[in-house]
């Protein structure tokens, strides 16, 4: 049965007159970034595995797996009319929040101190990336259907939504995706269109519930030392600090065209730490040098501009604000990615999008921006309309 | 409904995404784009460990290829310090201090203090298997490797130590050279110091790519160490053995004489011969002690006949003005103050309670005790004790037993110095081939080994050398008056210029008796004042009579003596020498003092210091060594500007007159030689006149054996090639004349090393030398009252290819200590090590 088949609301007969055309600048930069992505990652491991007596090629292969797993996840979202993701939210939503409740369980793997992981047979599997997606499917469909102007009660439900994921990730812990998600969930409050006195009683709210987390000491030392090692370069931190100096002293010597592939000393000595999955930018400055980062972060405005300008064409809003979110989703993520190797923010677990070894994050990544580009697909037939509800 | 306000916000939305991206963008600027140079650098310390491997330094050997410096491999426990963590020091410390044997608070010290990139060297000369345990345990000796380490030895103990020198840790001043670094080892001294930069080597690098835990992955270059270059030598290994042979057994010689000496005094400690000795030596001195004795017979009923005898006998004496500086007063106990290595010991200050007793340090054990303190005539107080068992009455002031001096004397205490001036404490000497300056040996005893400089010393033996002076090599840094060796620079300058004595002493006021010596006949009538003339040829008869009136052209006069007190009788130039009558070089120095004035009548009495400086004296020679004194040539300007800069070395007051040419010209005032210096300017007499710059370095090679030829700043050339510094133009006749005169010294009826070279056996006729006594100058610097004795020695005469120097400080008469020495040497350059005969002592002669 295809995905083609399913019921389609009225609408559908317009676009089936007008045939759906990929977005080619969408898809190539997403197809783009996922080869660069993969060719640094299998260069930020070779010389580690072959060290190790491995296979140069595992990572490689491992990342290309992920790479096509989330290829087919892509396709598959840009097929599917969001709208009828819509009536399983809830249903995501709650699976999304059992998976990082299992997380905590002992069925959890514990790597450096931080719970993130479910081993499911060979699989290492990150709930918190999919919850991500999750949660912008629950805030957008709460949204969608919110009385406008938003009311103070909707801002309420949409921080309890995205309060629960939070806090179960709080205990994992993971400092950075909490910080996405309370963006992404701005974000979409914002389009959906709060009040301006809405948004900043929820930035204020965060400010003083992060002091106030700091202040209990349910926030570690070492957390904040690493969130804070980027602005004292004679910070104590000194694993932070290190990570941070190694990081851009390997982006630092890349200079104007970078050192080549396989040449990056800084990468192949395992300066580096994480090289092929927080750090993996640095792979790119020193490999590639600012001409090839300069690319990936064009690249990465052509998707912000191509998800965006979904989301103003999208025929509903629901899908304007799934799309808007998967733009925050994937734009945050290299900001705070990229951000943290160049120093400018700070050290957290946040992936680079499509280029960061990691399966469970390309793949949710590849659905949020399926699901913008299934937006753009059905967007509204008259170009310049916008979407009604 | 077209939502402007959601579009809007979108828009907001991807501006301001958009402009985080920019942001990105920017900061990469700054870092890839302008910060690349600086992260470059950062990158570069990041990922590259360099390792320096030392490289071996060159060997030195003699002129016959025998090693006397090597390098041999060792082994050595390296701690990285850039390796060594603030976790893992107190494991690391724990680990060593068992490995090593050490306790741990020192390793920790020294960790503390090291500088962070520092590599220190904590145990040499680790055995092999011992190595293994290190490697095998690397885990728990983290930072620790261990490194081969060339380690330098001296075959040959301490043979030629002098002129090799010995390696350390660089002073402050040597990393100052380019390519000094702190943990690199420098010569210090001989020609380890001065070849040192050759020697060296250059230090190999290995650059080692590490990773980020500092684990070596691959070597990322090498500089392999280039190796010093070898030098030799042109010592000769078994003259050279010899002459360290000869000096030891000199310096023991010396002190055997000293010794006996004083045991000679010891013998005359009766009343009647203290009388007996009073008469000849010490007249005022011994009254004095007389009296004591007298005094204290009083009180101790001891020997009350003989005391009182010596009262009488005292008023018979002969006036104390034949009292000489420098005479022994009461030799009057046996042994020297020497300690158990045979070093002289230094000032000893004893305070004494009545009654005590204490120990005196030195080779015999000796003790002295404290009987009473007796009030005698006018608050003088005199002390009665006991050494050995040997009684003595003594007032304050008084230096009694040689060695002990009075300083202070109250009611119940006494406080005394204990020294010895007379006790040899030095015997130095330089063999060198007069035909190319060449040095074939060089010694100064006592000496040391160099290895122990490698293993490091103990504080006690540092402290032992260092008070014997040991580490010094006195052959270039040891400055003595040469005495009456230093007759030759006026011996050629009379025959060169013609300047001979007037035919009898000025003024004609003669002291002490006239007769003539067998050997020359007396000539007659002594002229009249006015008529005296000068003598115009070298074998013109001068009349010596032992003593000398002389008047200055600014009316003073004054009395010299003669060492030998009865005078020399006639004798011409030559003879003059051969018996060193230091009247004849005296008349010299008046005529020059007398008749050089130029016509503003200032004295341009420098004529003899030119001469002087021509042969090479007063100015360094430039040999291949460092630390070389210059000596001193003295003269009108040089005491004016002491005169003024107050540093002692002469009168306070008044000009440079001219006793002290005088006294210059027979080699003792403020003349000062080194012993190279002296045989240098001999070797530039009997060769002819050529002064060649002396050099231990025949020749540099490097690792494949081609020669390697330096040159200094000047382009002058160092070790290797012979350099001419510069020639004497003097007649062939005056040359072979003076050899001729050298070889009496050792052979003729005047010679003072007549019976020094006794022994000498076959081929005695074929060497000649000079003795000379320098006698103890009075002065506020100790180090300068110094007894020498010295002989120059040459063979074979008349066609010279040794010279040899000796010089034993405070060795008494170098007739009697420093011939001797010299003719063991000259055996076995002449006749090999078995023509070698024991040592005895020679003749008292200057």
């Amino acid at each position: 049965m295809s995905v083609f088949d399913q019921p389609s609301p009225p609408i559908t007969l317009l676009q089936r007159e007008r045939p759906m055309r990929p977005d080619l600048a969408l898809v190539g930069s997403y197809i783009a970034l996922s080869i660069l992505g993969l060719l640094m990652v299998y260069t930020a491991s070779i010389s580690r595995l072959e060290e190790a007596g491995i296979s140069p090629t595992r990572d490689l292969e491992r990342q290309g797996a992920f790479v096509v797993a989330g290829f087919i996840a892509f396709a598959l979202m840009s097929a599917f009319d969001v709208r009828y993701l819509q009536r399983w939210v809830p249903a995501i939503y709650v699976g999304s929040l059992f998976a990082l409740l299992l997380v905590l369980t002992p069925l959890g793997s514990r790597v450096r101190g931080v719970q993130r992981w479910i081993d499911i047979g060979p699989l290492q599997f990150q709930p918190a990336e999919l919850a991500k997606v999750a949660v912008i499917l629950a805030i957008a469909a709460l949204l969608a259907v919110a009385a406008r102007p938003i009311r103070w009660v909707s801002v309420a439900r949409a921080v309890l939504v995205v309060a629960v994921p939070v806090v179960l990730i709080f205990l994992q812990p993971d400092l950075g995706t909490m910080l996405a998600f309370g963006v992404i969930a701005m974000v979409i409050l914002f389009v959906a269109g709060s009040s301006w006195r809405q948004m900043a009683a929820l930035i204020i709210a965060g400010a003083v519930g992060a002091v106030a987390l700091f202040q209990v000491g349910a926030i570690k030392e070492y957390q904040i030392s690493r969130l804070t090692a980027f602005l004292d370069a004679g910070s104590a931190d000194i694993n932070a600090q290190y990570n941070l100096q190694q990081s851009e002293i390997a982006i630092g010597t890349g200079g104007f065209l970078g050192k080549g592939l396989f040449n990056g000393t800084q990468t192949n000595l395992g300066f580096v730490p994480e090289q092929s999955s927080d750090f993996i930018f640095t792979a790119v400055g020193e490999q590639l040098g600012f001409l090839g980062a300069t690319i990936v972060l064009v690249l990465f405005a052509v998707l912000l501009w191509r998800v965006l300008s979904a989301s103003l064409n999208a025929r509903d809003r629901f899908g304007q604000l799934v799309a808007v979110g998967a733009a925050a989703l994937i734009t945050f993520h290299v900001f705070v990615n990229v951000g943290m190797t160049v120093g400018v923010m700070p050290i957290t677990g946040l992936p680079l999008p499509f280029m960061s070894a990691g399966g469970t994050a390309f793949v949710a990544m590849s659905i949020a921006l399926g699901m913008a580009h299934s937006v753009w697909l059905r967007r509204s037939p008259v170009p310049g309309e916008r979407a009604v509800d | 409904m077209g939502d402007v306000n959601a579009s809007w916000r979108i828009v907001m939305v991807g501006g301001i995404l958009a402009a985080m991206l920019g942001l990105l963008g920017l900061k990469l600027w700054t870092l890839q784009v302008t910060g690349v140079a600086e992260y470059q650098a950062k990158a570069e310390n990041n990922q590259i460990r360099l390792v320096n491997t030392p490289a071996p330094r060159g060997d030195v050997y003699d002129r016959n290829g025998e090693l006397l410096a090597g390098t041999r491999p060792s082994l050595a426990v390296v701690v990285d310090m850039a390796l060594v963590t603030d976790d893992s020091v107190d494991l690391l410390a724990t680990n060593l201090a068992a490995f090593l044997d050490e306790p741990a608070t020192s390793l920790l010290d020294t960790f503390a203090t090291a500088n962070s990139g520092a590599q220190l060297i904590l145990a040499m000369d680790l055995p092999e298997e011992r190595a293994l345990i290190l490697m095998e345990h690397r885990e728990d000796f983290p930072g620790v490797a261990v490194i081969p380490q060339p380690v330098r030895e001296y075959p040959g103990g301490d043979l030629a130590a002098h002129v090799l020198g010995y390696i350390g840790r660089p002073s402050a001043e040597d990393l100052e050279r380019p390519d000094v670094k702190g943990n690199d080892v420098v010569g210090k001294a001989g020609v380890e110091r001065f070849y040192d930069d050759v020697l060296r080597g250059t230090e190999g690098i290995v650059k080692y790519r590490v990773d980020a835990d500092r684990t070596v992955l691959s070597k990322a270059g090498e500089q392999t160490p280039r190796p010093g270059s070898n030098l030799y030598l042109t010592i000769d290994a078994d003259v050279q053995a010899q002459v360290q042979d000869s000096l030891k057994e000199g310096l023991e010689l010396a002190r055997r004489l000293e010794m006996e000496e004083r045991g000679d005094g010891l013998e005359r400690q009766d009343a009647e011969s203290r009388m007996a000795l009073a008469r000849e030596e010490a007249i005022a001195d011994i009254r004095e002690a007389a009296a004591r004795a007298a005094q204290a017979a009083e009180d101790e009923e001891a020997a009350p006949g003989s005391e009182a005898a010596a009262l009488v006998a005292l008023e018979s004496l002969p006036k104390p003005e034949e009292l000489e500086e420098g005479d022994v007063l009461g030799a009057l106990y046996d042994g020297l103050p020497l300690d158990a290595n045979g070093v002289c010991v230094p000032v000893q200050r004893i305070t004494l309670d009545v009654g005590q007793r204490s120990e005196l340090s030195g080779v015999v054990g000796r003790s002295i005790r404290v009987v009473n303190v007796t009030e005698g005539r006018a608050d003088e107080r005199s002390l009665v004790l006991v050494v050995d068992g040997e009684r003595f009455v003594v007032g304050e002031g008084d230096p009694f037993a040689t060695t002990l001096r009075v300083v202070s004397l109250e009611p119940d205490r006494i406080v005394l110095t204990h020294s010895d001036k007379f006790c040899p404490v030095r015997a130095v000497s330089v063999v060198q081939d007069p035909r190319d300056g060449s040095i074939l040996a060089m010694a100064s005893y006592p000496t040391y080994d160099p290895t122990a400089f490698v293993s490091g010393l103990t504080s006690e033996e540092w402290q032992r050398l260092g008070t014997a002076n040991a580490f010094t090599n006195f052959a270039v840094q040891g400055l003595y008056a040469p005495a009456s060796t230093f007759k030759v620079v006026a011996y050629m300058l009379a025959i060169e210029e013609g300047i001979y004595p007037l035919d009898r002493p000025i003024g004609d006021r003669v002291l002490g008796d006239e007769q003539p010596t067998e050997d020359v006949e007396f000539g007659g009538e002594q002229p009249p004042v006015d008529t005296l003339s000068p003598l115009v040829g070298d074998t013109d008869l001068y009349h010596c009579t032992g003593s000398l009136r002389f008047e200055f052209n600014d009316g003073s006069s004054q009395v010299y003596r003669d060492w030998k007190r009865g005078g020399h009788g006639q004798l011409d130039l030559h003879g003059a020498l051969q018996a060193s009558c230091d009247l004849y070089f005296w008349e010299i120095a008046l005529r020059i003092w007398n008749e050089r004035a130029d016509d503003a009548g200032i004295n341009n009495e420098n004529l003899w210091q030119e001469w002087a400086r021509s042969f090479g004296f007063g100015e360094a020679s430039g040999v291949d060594l460092p630390f070389e004194k210059q000596g001193l040539i003295p003269d009108r300007t040089w005491f004016r500007d002491e005169q003024r800069a107050g540093t002692g070395r002469v009168r306070s007051s008044g000009p440079w007159v001219g006793g002290d040419l005088m006294n210059a010209v027979v080699g003792q005032g403020t003349v000062l030689v080194t012993p190279l210096q002296l045989a240098n300017g001999f070797s530039t007499m009997v060769n002819g006149g050529t002064l060649w710059k002396p050099r231990v370095v025949d020749r540099i090679t490097d690792q494949n054996g081609t020669e390697i030829r330096l040159t200094d700043q000047d382009g002058t050339v160092i070790g290797g090639d012979p350099v001419a510094l510069g020639r004497v133009e003097m007649a062939s006749s005056t040359v072979t004349a003076f050899r001729s005169d050298l070889q009496q010294v050792v052979n003729g009826p005047l010679g003072t090393a007549r019976r020094a070279f006794e022994t000498f056996g076959e081929g005695v006729g074929s060497v000649g030398g000079k003795t000379g006594t320098a006698e103890i100058i009075k002065s506020d610097d100790p180090a300068r009252e110094v007894d020498t004795a010295w002989f120059v020695g040459v063979a074979p005469v008349f066609n010279p290819e040794f010279v040899v120097s000796v010089v034993v400080e405070r060795g008494g008469s170098g007739g009697k200590v420093a011939a001797p020495i010299a003719r063991q040497i000259l055996q076995h350059l002449v006749g090999g090590r078995d023509a070698v005969t024991p040592l005895e002592a020679g003749a008292e002669a200057d």
